[in-house]
C-alpha cells in the first residue's frame, strides 16, 4: 500500500508572495539594471527633447472656403478656392474640404485633424476693396492645435506660403485662435509624453525580460520546476514584483520630465500615474510571454529593439500618426505603445479627462489582457 | 519487497529520436537505500534524475515514484523530493541563508522549523559562518554545499543528488558520506550519481548506465565478486572496454 500523498496546493499565495520578493530582492541587487533604470530616461529625454521639433507633412486639416468670388471686367474672381488650392498643393498639410465648425470640434475631440480654416465671405470683394486702397480688414480664421510645435510650424507655413501666393498679398490676417486653451508647448514639453512610452516600452521590457530569464541562467529554473510552486504561481510572482517596479520607474519618468525638464502636465498628475502604471504593465505582460523563447541574455537585449523600434515608428512618437502612409496607420493600431502616446499627450498637453481617453485604456487593457493569457498558455510546469 | 523509485522501460530521446538520452531504463530503487547511479559523460544519469524529479517528461515509459505514478502526481510528489541539479542551481546573487530559505519556502516549510533546520544543515555542511554571504562569492565546493543545503531544507524522503560530490576536497566529501549514511539512518533514501568510481564503492547499491540503459547492477560486493575484479573502476572498464567516455 502506498501512502497517501498530501496535496500542496494548487494555488499559494505564500509560495507566489516568496516568488515574488525574491526577484524584487535580486532586483534591487542588481546595479547595472539599477543605473539603468535611472539614467535611460534622463538621456532619452535629453535626445528626443531636442530632436522632434522639426518640420511634418500631410498634417490633416480643415479647410471651409465660404468666399463668394467676385466679377472684373466680365471674370469671375475667386480669391478663396486659389487660396486653398495652393493649400492642397502644399505637402505640409493635407486638405479636407468642410465645415469650420465641425473641424472645431474634430480637433478638440482628437479626432485625427490639427486645424480647421473659415475663409470669410467677401474675401474676394475685400482683397479688391484693399487693392482699391480702402481700409479694409481682411481675416481668415484659423483654429489649431498648437501642442505639437512640429505640426503647428506646418501648418502655419503653408498658409503663409498659400497667402503669399495671392500675388503677393501681405495684408491679409491670419486669426489663429488655439486649441485646448491655446496651450502651445516647448520642444521639450512635446516630448516628454512620447519619451515617457518610449522608455515604459523599451526600458520595463528588457529590464523585465532579462529578469525573467535569469531563472534559466542560472540552471535555478531546474530546482524551482521540481519544487511544488506552479507556472502560474510563478507568472504571477514575477508580474507582481515586476509591476512594483514598473510603477517606480513610469514615477521616475514623470518626476524626472517635470521637475527636472519642467514639461507641462496640464491634465490631472494621477490620472497620468495611473496610465503610465498601466502602460508598464502591459511591457512587463508581454516580457513575461516573451521570456518563453528567449534563451539568454544576448537574444534579450536583441528583442528589446525588435520592440521598441518599430513602436517609435509606428506610433507616432517620430511622426504623427495622420500623416503617415495608409499601410503604416493601419498597424499603428496593433502597437499598444500608440495608445500610450496618445493617452500621454491628452492628459499632459491637453489637459484631457478619463472620459476623453475611454478608447484608449481600453485598447491597454485588451493588449494587456491578451499578452497576460499569453504569459500563463506559454509557461510550463515542465520542460520539454 | 517496496520499491520508493521505479522506473520501467523509460525513455527520453532528443532530436526527433536521433539522440536517444535514456532508452529503455529499468530502476527499481529501495526504501531508505544509497543508491549510486554510475556512468560515463552523456550515458544519460541526469537525464534521469530530471525525470525522476518530474522536471523533464518521459519520450515513453513510466515512473513510480512511492508508488505514484511521476508524471501524474507530479505536484504532490515533488514535496517528498529534494534535488541538488548537477549545475548549481542556486541564486548567485543571494545570500546562503537567503537561498536555502527561499527553496524552504517553496515547500512550505514554516519560518521557524526552517531557520532551526538550516542551522544544523549548514554547520553540517560547514557553510555556517558564510551563511551570510553572497553565493558568487563562495568556492566552488561550497556552492555544491549550498545547493545540497538547498535539497535538504524540507527533509525530503527522496533525495537526488546529481554529481554532488564533484569539486569537493577529499577531507570533506569523506565527511558528506558520513553525512549521507545518517540521512539514510534517518530513513532517506539517496540516489547519488557519479563518473567517481571509488565513490559508488560506499553506496549499498550501484547502478551502471551505459547509452541510456542499465547494464550491470547489484551490491558493491557483489559486482566486484562477479567481475573478479578489486575495485568498482575495474568491473566498469571491464564492462565498457575502450569506449569509456562520452557515449
Ligand atoms: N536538451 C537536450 N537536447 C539534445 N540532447 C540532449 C539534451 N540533453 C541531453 N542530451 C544528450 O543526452 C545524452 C545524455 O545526457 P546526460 O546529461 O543525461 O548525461 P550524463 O550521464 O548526465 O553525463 P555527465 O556525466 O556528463 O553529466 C547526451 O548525449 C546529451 O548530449
Ligand atoms: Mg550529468
Amino acid at each position: 500500500m502506498s501512502e497517501k500523498l498530501k496535496s500542496p496546493g494548487m494555488f499559494s499565495v505564500r509560495r507566489t508572495f516568496y516568488v515574488s520578493t525574491r526577484v524584487l530582492r535580486q532586483f534591487v541587487r542588481d546595479r547595472r539594471t539599477f543605473g539603468m533604470m535611472i539614467m535611460m530616461p534622463i538621456l532619452i529625454m535629453l535626445i528626443f527633447g531636442f530632436a522632434l521639433s522639426g518640420e511634418v507633412t500631410n498634417v490633416p486639416i480643415i479647410v471651409q472656403n465660404s468666399d463668394q468670388g467676385a466679377t472684373v471686367f466680365g471674370n469671375s474672381v475667386n480669391f478663396g478656392s486659389k487660396l486653398t488650392d495652393s493649400l492642397g498643393k502644399d505637402s505640409r498639410v493635407s486638405v479636407t474640404l468642410g465645415d469650420y465648425q465641425a473641424g472645431i470640434t474634430e480637433i478638440d475631440n482628437a479626432k485625427g485633424y490639427f486645424a480647421s480654416i473659415l475663409i470669410p465671405k467677401n474675401f474676394t470683394n475685400e482683397i479688391l476693396a484693399k487693392l482699391n486702397k480702402q481700409p479694409v480688414n481682411i481675416t481668415i480664421n484659423l483654429y489649431i492645435d498648437k501642442t505639437k510645435p512640429a505640426i503647428r510650424a506646418s501648418i502655419l507655413g503653408a498658409i503663409g506660403d498659400a497667402i503669399k501666393s495671392l500675388s503677393g498679398q501681405s495684408f491679409i490676417n491670419v486669426d489663429e485662435i488655439g486649441a485646448f486653451g491655446g496651450a502651445s508647448y516647448s520642444g521639450l514639453d512635446v516630448a516628454v509624453p512620447s519619451v515617457m512610452g518610449l522608455v515604459l516600452t523599451f526600458l520595463v521590457l528588457l529590464v523585465s525580460l532579462l529578469t525573467a530569464i535569469r531563472e534559466d541562467l542560472g540552471g535555478t529554473k531546474f530546482r524551482l520546476l521540481s519544487t511544488p510552486l506552479t507556472a502560474r504561481e510563478k507568472v504571477i510572482g514575477y508580474v507582481a514584483a515586476l509591476t512594483l517596479f514598473a510603477l517606480v520607474e513610469a514615477m521616475l519618468v514623470l518626476v524626472f520630465g517635470v521637475y527636472l525638464f519642467g514639461a507641462t502636465v496640464k491634465g490631472n498628475i494621477w490620472l497620468l500615474v495611473f496610465s503610465a502604471f498601466i502602460y508598464g504593465m502591459v511591457n512587463v505582460f508581454l516580457a513575461i510571454f516573451l521570456s518563453n523563447f528567449v534563451e539568454n541574455e544576448l537574444q534579450a537585449v536583441q528583442m528589446g529593439p525588435l520592440i521598441a523600434f518599430p513602436s517609435m515608428a509606428l506610433s507616432g512618437m517620430l511622426v504623427p500618426v495622420e500623416s503617415m502612409p495608409p499601410v503604416a496607420q493601419f498597424f499603428s493600431q496593433f502597437i499598444p505603445m500608440t495608445y500610450a502616446i496618445n493617452i500621454f499627450e491628452g492628459i499632459m498637453l491637453k489637459g484631457f479627462s478619463f472620459d476623453k481617453l475611454v478608447p484608449q485604456f481600453q485598447a491597454l487593457g485588451i493588449f494587456a489582457l491578451i499578452f497576460l493569457l499569453f504569459s500563463f498558455l506559454s509557461s510550463r510546469d515542465t520542460m520539454k | 519487497m517496496k520499491y520508493i523509485v521505479e522506473t520501467e522501460n523509460l525513455m527520453k530521446h532528443y532530436e526527433k529520436g536521433k539522440i536517444k538520452a535514456v532508452n529503455g531504463l529499468n530502476l527499481k530503487i529501495k526504501e531508505g537505500e544509497i543508491y549510486a547511479f554510475i556512468g560515463a559523460n552523456g550515458s544519460g544519469k541526469s537525464t534521469t534524475i530530471n525525470m525522476i524529479t518530474g522536471v523533464l517528461k518521459p519520450t515513453s515509459g513510466h515512473i513510480k515514484v512511492m508508488g505514484y505514478d511521476m508524471v501524474k502526481n507530479r505536484h504532490k510528489l515533488s514535496q517528498y523530493i529534494g534535488v541538488a541539479p548537477q549545475d548549481y542551481s542556486v541564486y548567485t546573487d543571494l545570500s546562503v541563508e537567503e537561498n536555502v530559505m527561499f527553496f524552504s519556502r517553496m515547500y512550505g516549510v514554516k519560518g521557524k522549523i526552517a531557520r532551526e533546520r538550516m542551522k544544523s544543515i549548514l554547520t553540517i555542511l560547514r557553510l555556517e559562518e558564510r551563511r551570510k554571504e553572497r553565493v558568487k562569492n563562495l568556492s566552488g565546493g561550497m556552492k555544491r554545499r549550498v545547493s545540497i543545503a538547498c535539497a535538504l531544507i524540507h527533509n525530503p524522503k527522496i533525495l537526488l543528488f546529481d554529481e554532488a560530490t564533484v569539486g569537493v576536497d577529499p577531507v570533506l566529501r569523506r565527511d558528506f558520506w558520513e553525512y549521507f549514511r545518517s540521512l539514510k539512518e534517518n530513513g532517506q533514501t539517496l540516489i547519488i550519481t557519479s563518473h567517481v568510481m571509488d565513490e559508488a564503492e560506499r553506496a549499498d547499491r550501484i547502478g551502471l548506465i551505459r547509452a541510456g540503459v542499465l547494464i550491470e547492477e547489484g551490491t558493491p560486493a557483489a559486482l566486484k565478486n562477479k567481475y573478479n575484479a578489486q575495485t568498482i573502476e575495474d568491473v566498469f572498464l571491464t564492462l565498457s572496454g575502450d569506449e569509456a567516455v562520452d557515449e
